[in-house]
């Protein structure tokens, strides 16, 4: 019972957190169409805004905000210069992003150094179960995860907003028929997909160490989040796809080493692709 | 009718001298250069093999360095276990065929499904990851982290002919050679009839399905061609820089080759070969110069190339070449 119970807390833990990570992905993919390769180098960015503003002796939750920000006005700018003219050609967008994570990178060395840096854990300690300590920092991202999950399923599902981005996602050219501003609907929605992959970069900076690269590991297990997910469903699909592939994960490194978790993963993940690429729950 | 022809003679003349004046660089220099530029020439091929999908077929892959390390890995492997006869011809054959067969099995695998597109390009970087990450984990075999030393090879028929790649020199026209060879074999492979139909996929793919043709298997077997000249290369290299390591496969690596193709054009094939060529010595060069801003500039020029020039160099030079030409058609009809 009581391994039950660890072995589901974990299990959470670990959703949760990469459905954090692959949130602005399954964003930007699923309601823009844009494959961001530029994503990874979207978080290591956040984590070393963060890291700057603690360094400025700005507060934690400060620093995280004014970093998501930070990048998501960088990615805003990154779309009306570049990415609003090849909405409609896919290869276009994923070559430019990932020319966007070259040069991301390249310049994170450039300005802040290629040595690693670390962002000192806000809230230390554990919180005792008696038969499981779970992480304290962990739990606030997790509930910090579930909250904006669901604060971002209420404007979805509940607000004019959401059912004009909805209206946009099923009917691009009929909603524009219809007065929607769509270039400006897009622009917000790829802002606000990079303002969260920054925001996350931010929050994992504490459980990892800082470098150059840190959002390389994030980059493809959070394609995969959204592909086994499903793409467009971006809030069941980023809590299902985080759940196969953070689980799937685990249970294999249980048996096994780490490197042949990932190995197995990467393969289902190909496996997923071709036998139900409309996600692995999806209806139709 | 006329224009076409002069266009394809110039392009053939053009290659012919890019070869030649490869074949007597040895003569006229010497040093570092004859050790570097058969890398390069490999590193061309290898750019070769993404043109041929990416600009020929309109496949991206993004796995392109997981079957040079195929290769790699193939020729370190074979001839560090000395199998019995001829290791050296041995561990090339054994590269091609089987990133061949890893390419073939993968893409029929997502091909057969009709999977989309960018689907297939996450599968592939997905693909180059299992390869670096398998590379990393079987020490007995791969050295893991390490990665194998190769010796040069010692390439010979019995006792009738044997031809040791020891030097630079002989190393240099052996690879020459074989580039040669793979450049004038994919020149054939794409001007055939197979070719067209694969320009007819990128154009359209629902017509040329709807003109009789199973593009999936067409599909199939240019990523086929392309996995197993990536792997060619690959094995070449490995015996070239006497060694192999998982950082061969990682992504990076084959995102640059994309770079590559981006810049010298990917509907060009020798546009692409001197893309890899000219790149990767501008990469060696501008990191002697500015070790910090190199990569910067070879991503800005990446982006401007993606947004300005589609077709890279390549491109741009056909197309001052068609403006020439029909000025000079232009003031001799006048």
């Amino acid at each position: 019972m009581e391994l039950a119970a660890s072995v589901i807390l974990d299990t959470t833990l670990i959703t949760l957190t990469l459905a954090l990570a692959a949130f602005g992905l399954a964003i930007i993919y699923g309601l823009v169409g844009v494959i961001n390769m530029g994503h990874g180098a979207m978080l290591t960015l956040g984590a070393y805004f963060t890291w700057a503003g603690l360094q400025l002796e700005i507060p934690f939750v400060l620093s995280v905000i004014l970093g998501g920000f930070i990048v998501g006005l960088i990615g805003l700018l990154f779309e009306h210069w570049i990415i609003k003219r090849f909405y409609d050609s896919p290869y276009e967008t994923l070559l430019l992003t990932w020319a966007f994570f070259l040069v991301t990178t390249e310049l994170i060395k450039i300005v802040f150094g290629s040595d690693f840096r670390t962002v000192v854990n806000p809230y230390p300690g554990s919180i005792n179960l008696g038969f499981y300590k779970i992480p304290t920092y962990r739990t606030v991202i997790c509930l910090f995860t579930a909250f904006v999950i669901l604060l971002t399923s209420f404007v979805f599902f509940k607000t004019s907003t959401g059912i004009k981005i909805r209206a946009m996602i099923q009917n691009r050219e009929m909603a524009s028929l219809l007065g929607l501003n769509i270039s400006l609907t897009y622009k917000i929605i790829f802002g606000f997909g990079c303002f969260m992959a920054g925001l996350a970069g931010g929050l994992v900076a504490p459980m990892l160490s800082v470098s150059p690269y840190m959002g390389d590991m994030y980059l493809v297990r959070s394609f995969f989040v959204v592909i086994v997910g499903g793409i467009g469903q971006i809030l069941s699909g980023t809590i299902i796809g985080s759940f196969v592939i953070g689980g799937l994960e685990t249970i294999v490194a249980l048996f096994s080493d780490q490197v042949i978790a990932q190995v197995a993963v990467f393969f289902f993940a190909i496996i997923i692709l071709r036998i139900r690429p409309q996600g692995i729950f999806s209806e139709k | 009718m006329q224009n076409t022809l002069t266009k394809i003679s110039g392009e053939t003349k053009f290659e012919f001298l890019i070869f030649l004046a490869l074949a007597l660089i040895p003569l006229v220099f010497s040093g570092y250069i004859l050790f570097i530029l058969p890398q390069y020439m490999l590193f061309g091929l290898l750019a070769v093999s993404l043109s041929i999908l990416w600009g020929f077929t309109g496949i991206v892959s993004f796995g392109q360095a997981g079957f040079f390390a195929i290769g790699a890995y193939a020729i370190g492997i074979v001839v560090k276990s000395n199998f019995l006869m001829n290791s050296a011809i041995l561990g090339i054959l054994l590269g091609i065929v089987f990133s061949a067969v890893v390419a073939g099995v993968v893409g029929y695998f997502l091909f057969s499904a009709k999977v989309k597109a960018t689907y297939f390009v996450l599968a592939t970087l997905a693909l180059s990851i299992i390869i670096e990450q398998l590379a990393k984990s079987q020490k007995e075999i791969t050295g893991g982290w390490n990665g194998l030393f190769v010796d040069r090879i010692l390439i010979n028929f019995g006792d009738l002919f044997e031809y040791s790649l020891f030097n630079d020199v002989p190393m240099y026209y052996f690879t020459l050679l074989l580039t040669i060879i793979a450049f004038v074999l994919i020149k054939f492979l794409i001007s055939s009839n197979f070719g067209k139909i694969l320009k007819g996929i990128r154009e359209n793919e629902d017509r040329i399905l709807a003109l009789g043709y199973n593009t999936s298997i067409y599909k199939t077997l240019i990523f086929c061609v392309s996995g197993a000249l990536a792997g060619f290369a690959g094995s070449i290299y490995g015996t070239h820089a006497g060694f192999v390591d998982p950082s061969l496969a990682r992504v990076l690596f084959s995102t640059e080759v994309i770079v590559w193709v981006a810049i010298g054009g990917r509907n060009s094939i020798i546009g692409s070969f001197l893309g890899g060529i000219l790149v990767a010595s501008l990469a060696n060069y501008l990191n002697s110069i500015t070790p910090e801003y190199w990569q910067l500039i070879i991503g800005i020029v990446f982006i401007a190339v993606v947004i300005l020039f589609k077709g890279g160099l390549a491109g741009g030079f056909e197309e001052i070449y068609y403006r020439l030409i029909t000025k000079k058609y232009a003031s001799a009809r006048n």
